[in-house]
């Protein structure tokens, strides 16, 4: 599952539209739209309502190995080396008021510019702005989505993209523009959701659901203590490492019943002996 | 979301952290250079970068970053229990560099650190400070490339010919750099020093391909090795860690046979022979991230923390390893470990 946190709806309607989300209709702090494979989040403005809306978001669907989480929105940025209409994927974060700092691990190729991102608590004019701006792009959500989606899932399941809107110059945000230009990147977007999918089909997984049911049972019908159903699922990874499929002869201890404790122990000796040949 | 495509990984170093401090650093500017394609991105201290939490070592392994850092505090520590001191009195090891490029299976640098990232710390010059302070107060003996294969990288950052400069002449200091790389001739052009010694990892072709990703083949660590003797370098061959798997005795039968039939027995400065063996906690880490391993998973049993072969099996494999070698070697230039 793709988890997106979008500020304003302006630059959800397009992720929306594109990938033919629908509204969850359930009475909740924020909006959210449910597809498939995605599930996207409007939070509102700011650090803050954007950790928010991140934690809800990826504690409601219960965000986990598989998934990733993507923020995309708007951006202003500090110099004309950005175009309006590009697109950034951050390569560092900082939160300008903590000055805490946060890196992404880009581990798939993409056609994107990479760049640093300044979240600030307010809006930034370059004009008015009396102290230095250390980040190549400017926003306000950034950071706060950043720390927050942290706390579950891995840094190369969670970024930041951003499009550029204005060159903090205070120009007026047009919703329509906004979407448009957001609409616009979406192809790109979606290349890169692609490919972290692909990449996460590529990294080992642990058993499969058959694996472990079928280990569930043998520990339960044997009597197995918490240690030796380690001890179990330790061996049937060393079985699978080289054989590639578990053997025959461990299907047939799950029709067998113990009444006792140490009945068990003995089948678990000749399964031992089983798995590790 | 539409059909899955190929995806390709970023190219490795795609993307190099410089820590604010070390920025204009020689060693800095020099590896800087040789990436002119990377992406430089500025950060306040390596840590930032290397111990953020939840990383997955599995998925870096496939697009490794640099990180440019200054190792600070203490920089040279005793050596531990689990390596070989060669008969060493004052044994210490230093990491100037954290993580390798290469990917070995039973690595334990894949349970010891939370990242896959490449460290080097450029500041050499507190190393060797360090190590003087030592030297006055007794000889050292210090193993350099524990936690990293420091030649491998010899081309992206020179730190092995550093570390042989500043030794040169220092009759109280040895140094001994293990490697399984085939960068002898990133070296070749440097007399040899009589307190240096490459130490080369060998081990069975079968192996090499099964379990030691990215490095060098069999023959051509044997070709390195060639040369570096016949250059006048001390070298030690390093059957560490020797392997138990299906007709192993065949395999280090052939690996030690086809060693000695490259390399002349009598001008080794010596070998060691260990079995693998892991700490808990790294083990722990590595079963979590690589779940399906035949070495991570072989049933291992514990002692004192840590995790090797049941003690029949490691004294066979030891038993018969020494066997091999004493075909070629005297006995005192033989270390079990």
């Amino acid at each position: 599952m793709f988890f997106i946190v979008t500020a304003f709806h302006a630059e959800a309607k397009p992720i929306i539209e594109y990938f033919g989300l629908k509204k969850v209709m359930k009475p909740c702090r924020f909006q959210v739209f449910v597809g498939e494979s995605v599930a996207l989040v409007e939070s509102g403005l700011g650090i803050v309502a954007s950790a928010a809306a991140t934690s809800f978001l990826l504690t409601e669907f219960e965000a986990g190995a598989k998934d990733a989480v993507l923020n995309i929105g708007i951006c202003g940025a500090k110099d004309s080396s950005f175009k309006k209409g590009d697109i950034i994927l951050c390569h560092k974060i900082i939160n300008h008021d903590t000055k805490r700092t946060f890196y992404p691990d880009i581990i798939v190729e993409h056609k994107m510019k990479e760049a640093v991102l300044e979240t600030f608590s307010f809006p930034v004019n370059k004009e008015e702005y009396p102290c230095s701006i250390e980040g190549d792009v400017v926003d306000m959500e950034g950071a706060g989505f950043f720390e927050t989606a942290s706390f579950f899932l891995p840094p190369h399941k969670i970024h930041c993209l951003k499009v550029v809107y204005d060159h903090l110059d205070s120009e007026k945000v047009e919703p329509a523009l906004v979407s448009e230009l957001i609409r616009g990147k979406l192809p790109l977007i979606e290349q890169l959701m692609s490919s972290i999918s692909s990449m996460n089909a590529r990294v080992s997984e642990d058993l499969i659901e058959k694996e472990s049911e079928l280990l569930g049972i043998v520990s339960q019908n044997l009597k197995l203590s918490f240690t030796m159903t380690q001890q179990l699922k330790h061996l049937v990874r060393y079985y699978l490492a080289r054989h590639r499929k578990l053997p025959e002869a461990l299907r047939d201890f799950a029709n067998v019943k113990v009444s006792s404790k140490n009945e068990g122990k003995v089948y678990f000796e000749r399964i031992k002996e089983i798995l590790r040949r | 979301m539409k059909e899955l495509k190929k995806f390709s990984a970023v190219r490795s170093f795609s993307h190099i952290y410089v820590e604010e401090e070390v920025k204009d650093h020689p060693l800095t500017l020099e590896i800087l250079s040789k990436f002119p394609k990377a992406v430089k991105i500025q950060i306040n201290h390596y840590k930032e970068v290397f111990c953020r939490p939840k990383q997955n070592f599995a998925v870096q392994e496939m697009s490794k970053k640099l990180i440019l850092a200054a190792k600070k505090g203490r920089v040279i520590y005793s050596g531990p229990e689990v390596c070989q001191d060669f008969g060493n009195k004052n044994f210490y090891y230093t990491s100037p560099a954290l993580n390798c490029i290469y990917s070995c299976d039973y690595c334990y640098l894949k349970g010891m650190y939370p990242s896959a990232n490449l460290v080097i710390f450029v500041n050499i010059e507190d190393y060797f400070k360090e190590v003087e302070n030592l030297l006055k107060q007794r000889p050292v003996y210090l193993s350099l490339s524990y936690d990293t294969d420091l030649l491998a990288m010899e081309r992206i950052v020179p730190l092995v010919s550093r570390w042989i400069a500043y030794v040169r002449g220092k009759e109280d200091l040895t140094i001994e750099i293990r490697t399984k790389s085939a960068n002898y001739s990133a070296l070749s052009h440097l007399p040899p020093a009589g307190n240096v010694i490459l130490a080369w990892t060998l081990s069975p072709s079968e192996v090499i391909e099964r379990y030691e990703r990215k490095t060098p083949p069999l023959e051509l660590r044997l070709e390195n090795i060639k040369r570096a003797i016949d250059d006048g370098w001390k070298v030690r061959l390093c059957f560490d860690p020797v392997l138990y798997f299906e007709n192993w005795h065949l395999f280090y039968d052939n690996l030690i046979t086809r060693t000695f039939s490259v390399v002349s027995p009598e001008k080794i400065n010596d070998a060691s022979i260990g079995v693998f063996r892991i700490p808990r906690d790294y083990l722990k880490r590595m079963r979590k991230t690589f779940p399906f391993s035949e070495i991570i998973y072989y049933p291992y049993v514990e002692k004192d923390g840590i995790y090797t072969y049941p003690e029949k099996i490691k004294e066979e494999i030891i038993g018969y390893v020494h066997l091999l070698l004493r075909r070629y070697l005297p006995p005192e230039k033989i270390f079990i470990i």
